[in-house]
């Protein structure tokens, strides 16, 4: 039980301070809820996950590059905005879900569940946190400098297409690993709070960005130490150590 | 003396949805040539630096000398007061060291210091940060600079000043430019040649020649003198 403890400990970090960190990145340009949207695009994928019994990251992650691709696909033939694509296919996958989706699992599809975790699980999610940290480093100033003039970054020799791929597909990842932690529906909150709050603490980028790695991380540690305590979900309680921290943050805020 | 050419551009045509912007365009650049490009709003005067920069299609030929690196000033810049990046980061983005950046910046009229290089990008004023931005893009040495108005922010004392000293510097590193201005002055005086555009050439040479009361109503519409 107490090794069982410490893998959802260890996992829920990662996760967490890979999410913050993602965070930081989606909330400068303007994507915060894109997070949440994929977290539901998801869900067919993760129910069919605990139907068979694997971890539901994995089910998770088809899910999105079929979704990311059909959010694509009606952009190009429609030209409709994107934010009216992406509610219809991730509501689209919900009414998928539910249709097979077993009453006894909506609760850890929806609001996530570490207690059951493998070794195995654990030391996956942690190389693929940290991989995807490092492709997230490796591209941090540069979606930056895109975001600030995409004009300016491609004369400076950045690929756009190219970076704005690899930012999704770390979206991706980063929503199917947090999603074992959050579930579905509170998915947008683990990328979304850290950075926020992180945003209030923060004078410069690398306060930013690490700061939101390290608010992802504290809510997690709090969140799954709650979680042990008091016998409550552990999901919620991340997320709501994080709005905590993020009202915190409110009293630092400069102007 | 067709071996310093770092630039031709050849029956230039530029489409935008549609709509014909530039039309057959020539001109050419050379080695440690100033060339201001002057022409009304809307006459295409930043689609063709953007077009230069390979950031639109176009119909013709650009040949740039090969490994030509380029620098680009866009005119519009602006940076969300709330993003926490700082000066220095924002330099850190071309891996330079604190000795070019303060250089750099000075060249442009800012005393680089640590608080300086603290402040927030997007709490810097208008002019400060355009002048930071042309520090930003001159710190890696490109050979050949595109600005596209430069100067829009900058108070009056500033542009001459900053102007003179770009000049210089231009020279002693044997830099080549392509500055987009609406107005004529200072720039002009510079320059070895003036490109004047509203969708097609309207007049293109040295400024000694070109610039006439009657070539200015032209771009104009009425009498100017320089």
């Amino acid at each position: 039980m107490e090794t069982q403890f410490l893998y959802s400990l260890i996992v829920s970090i990662f996760i967490g301070g890979l999410a913050g960190f993602l965070g930081s990145l989606m909330i400068t340009k303007r994507m915060a809820l894109v997070g949440d949207a994929l977290g539901h695009v998801a869900l067919p994928g993760v129910a069919l996950a605990l139907i068979l019994g694997f971890n539901v990251s994995w089910g998770a992650l088809p899910c999105l590059a079929l979704g990311i691709f059909l959010i694509w696909f009606f952009e190009v033939k429609t030209k409709l905005p994107m934010e009216a694509l992406t509610g219809i296919v991730f509501t689209s996958s919900v009414a998928i879900a539910f249709l097979f989706l077993p009453e006894s699992e909506v609760s850890n599809a929806l609001i996530g569940d570490i207690s059951q975790i493998t070794l195995a699980d654990t030391l996956i999610s942690i190389v693929v946190s940290m991989i995807t940290f490092f492709v997230l480093k490796k591209i941090y100033s540069k979606m930056i400098l895109l975001n600030l003039s995409e004009n300016l970054a491609q004369v400076e020799g950045i690929k756009v297409k190219k970076y704005n791929f690899i930012y999704l597909a770390c979206i991706a990842m980063v929503v199917a690993l947090g999603i074992k932690v959050t579930g579905s529906l509170l998915m947008g909150a683990l990328v979304i709070t850290p950075a926020a709050a992180a945003r209030n603490f923060a004078h410069s980028l690398s306060q930013y960005s690490y700061g939101a790695l390290l608010i992802g991380t504290i809510s997690c540690f709090l969140g799954v130490l709650a979680f042990k305590v008091f016998n409550l979900p552990a999901g919620p309680l991340i997320i709501l150590f994080a709005s905590l921290i993020f009202l915190i943050s409110i009293a630092f805020k400069r102007r | 003396m067709k071996n310093n050419l770092i630039l031709e551009v050849k029956n230039l045509n530029v489409e935008l949805a549609k709509e014909r912007v530039i039309e057959s365009l020539d001109f050419s650049l050379r080695e440690k040539e100033i060339l201001v490009i002057l022409g009304p709003n809307g006459a295409g005067k930043t689609v063709l630096l953007k077009t230069l920069l390979g950031l639109f299609n176009f119909k013709g030929s650009i040949y740039w000398k090969p490994k030509t690196h380029l620098g680009y000033v866009p005119e519009d810049f602006d940076v969300s007061e709330n993003l926490p990046l700082s000066v220095k980061e924002f330099f850190n983005f071309k891996k330079s060291g604190t000795i070019k950046i303060s250089q750099s910046l000075q060249r442009v009229g800012i005393k680089s210091s640590a608080k300086f290089l603290k402040k927030r990008l997007g709490t810097l004023s208008s002019g400060q940060l355009r002048r930071t931005l042309i520090a930003w893009v001159m710190v890696d040495n490109p050979h050949v600079i595109l600005l596209d108005e430069p100067m829009v922010g900058i108070d009056i004392h500033g542009r001459k000043t900053i102007y003179d000293s770009l000049v210089k510097l231009w020279q002693k590193r044997n830099q080549s430019i392509i500055l987009v201005s609406h107005e004529i002055g200072e720039v002009c005086k510079k320059a070895d040649k003036i490109l004047a555009l509203n969708k097609t050439k309207l007049f293109y040479g040295k400024p000694e020649k070109v610039i006439t009361s009657q070539n200015l109503a032209k771009i104009y519409g009425d009498t100017i003198s320089l």
